[in-house]
């Protein structure tokens, strides 16, 4: 699941001329901690949107394709709609994806490079134990 | 006194954990720290057990990832089973959600004191809790935010108020000693100025020969009868959630119930009290937040997260209105959009601000059991009232924004423009009020064991103490039996205080 996760995370965060896009922050790497570290229902819900997001631009852009395989053009609108759904359970499927790769994304020294933020640390992960 | 003790996570393998002291306390937040230390001074033996791991500044995470995972409830997924699904913000670790808040100190009204005595019959406390609250600010520092840290976003939002001739705008006073304004509230405050218990109730109640017991979720209040005799549950281990092994803290004078507005009526639940009014009457200040744009630089990530605030619509329409920066990761999925779009917008995270609004709503909700897990279960929406008050509030914070300077707004509503400039503010006077259009939160939660002096309508009475049992107190939000139109940690405080002198008095 993790690929279509992948996938749906760079469609909705793509590379532009102002900003880096996810894929240029370690995403799979993310990816890979956040399924590890996350809550089961946290992931449940992110798959659940990331496919949602895959197998829906019939009823937005009308192709009978998995988002994974439109042109950028198709897949930024697609992302563009259906992020916007009428349909609150769409929205909110696809802003809990949105959620969950803003911060890797907005987290990443080259974003924040470009927001005139320091880099961060890497998080301790530590705790009292005595 | 000995000195006291803390003790993580003990895996399965270890052995059991038993103690015995005079008074248990479960929840080490706002509450459950202020009660334990009261407890600890007044010469009682006192043991804290705390759910999440104890993490010192040093400890706290750089990024929100970070706070997701290590300091906050189910991933701050938590959220309303309703219409909305509207996340439900509390922390789980040692000091609560005092660690992950602003830290901001606003003193219990005069009218929540008279309303708490009309309609619950609740008397007697108002004295006793300002007196608290009075100790609480002298002991663990209380400044207004520090020039130096004010930030951008707080100067331009004083401006908007002021020039709008608000009766109200101010900024804020919090719990904090030499803010530097380094934007991190919502993570802990790594370089230790805000002063969340963790960093000195708690330690002071250890050093007081205090047990302090973290990673430690209670399961259930054991008991004799209806007298409350101690505390049991697993450890669960902060990083992999892996069960440990078991807890007993026996209680010779009494349990303290302080574990949030979401869990301590479930806890009770679990233990066997029975109540009509057991989690019901839950509210909540629902906020969301309102971004102006600017032509200039504000980069509302660098000063304080919150510094200013404006109490003039507490009364009319019933709102409290503030500034809260959030960084780039949360901005990410706030601004609506996917795609190219979406990367457009935020582009221009520097030249935004975002203030909020939370409302004084009355709607009341209910927590009750889950059937699965042990998250509660919180049902709770906004009625058609509230949801006027919620718009006003939108209406108000666009305005400011325009008296500050702004460009235009980003209402963040579904359906709507996501941009309004000062000509099209006007549609928000239209704006939707189903609250499944609005990215919003319950940030300040109240009830569920709601203080009255019917047993039919209340669970604890004005001492924090359950009706039909001994030696069982709640001392934390769950009490507050109406919403105060202000943040609560100051009454909170005061509360647990008073309670928990009375128990040293009994």
């Amino acid at each position: 699941m993790t690929p279509l996760v992948r996938a749906s995370i760079v469609a909705l965060y793509p590379r532009t001329d102002a900003l880096p896009g996810a894929e240029d922050c370690d995403l799979d790497a993310f990816l890979d901690r956040f399924r590890r570290e996350t809550t089961p229902l946290m992931w449940i819900g992110v798959v659940a949107g990331s496919l949602l997001f895959q197998l829906s631009p019939l009823f937005t852009v009308f192709v009978p394709l998995p988002a994974f395989l439109l042109s950028r053009g198709l897949a930024d609108r697609h992302a563009r709609r259906i992020s916007g759904s009428d349909v609150y359970l769409v929205r909110q499927s696809v802003f809990l994806v949105k959620l969950a790769a803003g911060m890797v994304w907005g987290a990443h020294p080259r974003v924040r490079d470009r927001f005139a933020l320091p880099p961060m640390p890497d998080d301790p992960g530590t705790w009292r134990t005595r | 006194m000995s000195a006291g003790q803390h003790i993580s996570f003990r895996a399965k393998d270890e052995v059991d954990l038993d103690a015995e002291v005079d008074f248990v306390v479960v929840g080490s937040g706002a509450g459950g720290a202020t009660a334990a230390v009261t407890l600890a001074r007044g010469g009682a033996r006192v043991a804290l057990v705390e759910a999440g791991a104890w993490r010192d500044p040093e400890d706290y995470p750089w990024s929100v990832y970070g706070g997701m995972r290590d300091l906050m409830e189910e991933w701050g997924a938590q959220v309303t089973r309703s219409r909305a699904l509207w996340p439900v913000v509390q922390a789980r670790t040692m000091g609560g959600t005092t660690v992950v808040n602003s830290a901001i100190c606003v003193r219990t009204p005069e009218d929540v004191f008279d309303r708490w005595r009309r309609e619950h019959g609740v008397d007697g406390l108002r004295d006793r809790v300002l007196a608290a609250e009075d100790q609480v600010e002298r002991e663990i520092s209380v400044e207004e935010v520090p020039q130096p840290a004010r930030g951008r976003s707080n100067l331009l939002a004083k401006t908007g108020g002021d020039r709008l001739g608000w009766s109200d705008s101010h900024y804020m006073r919090r719990y904090t000693k030499g803010c530097e304004g380094a934007g991190q509230c919502l993570q802990g405050c790594r370089g230790g100025k805000k002063q969340s218990l963790n960093l000195n109730y708690i330690p002071e109640a250890m050093a007081l020969g205090g047990l302090i017991v973290s990673s430690a979720p209670v399961d259930r209040i054991l008991s004799e009868g209806t007298r409350a005799v101690g505390v049991t549950g697993r450890f669960r281990h902060p990083a992999t959630r892996a069960e440990g092994t078991r807890f007993r803290v026996r209680a010779k004078k009494g349990v303290v119930v302080a574990a949030s507005a979401t869990h301590s009526p479930v806890l009770l639940m679990r233990s066997g009290v029975e109540s009509p009014a057991l989690g019901k009457f839950f509210r909540s200040h629902p906020g969301t937040g309102v971004f102006g744009c600017y032509e200039d630089v504000v980069d509302m990530n660098v000063g304080a997260t919150q510094g200013w605030a404006s109490v003039a619509f507490r009364d009319t329409p019933g709102l409290k209105l503030e500034t809260l920066a959030i960084p780039p990761e949360l901005v990410a999925s706030r601004f609506a959009g996917g795609g190219a779009e979406l990367m457009d917008r935020l582009a221009e995270y520097r030249h935004v601000a975002m203030w909020c609004l939370a409302v004084r709503a009355e709607s009341t909700g209910t927590v009750s059991r889950p059937l699965f897990g042990t998250t509660p279960v919180v049902r709770y929406e906004l009625d058609g009232a509230d949801m006027l008050r919620f718009r006003e509030g939108m209406k108000l914070l666009a305005r400011q924004h325009f008296a500050a300077g702004a460009s235009a707004i980003i209402p963040g509503v579904a359906g709507m423009p996501f941009k309004l400039t000062k000509d099209e503010v006007g549609l928000l006077d239209d704006a939707p009020l189903d609250p499944r259009r609005y990215v919003a939160v319950l940030s300040h939660l109240f009830g569920g064991c709601v203080m009255g002096r019917d047993p039919r309508s209340s669970v604890v009475d004005a001492r924090g103490r359950v009706h039909g049992w001994e030696g069982l107190v709640v001392a934390d939000a769950s009490v507050i039996p109406t919403n105060l139109g202000v943040n609560p940690q100051h009454t909170i405080m005061g509360l647990a205080a008073t309670f928990a002198a009375d128990l040293l008095g009994a």
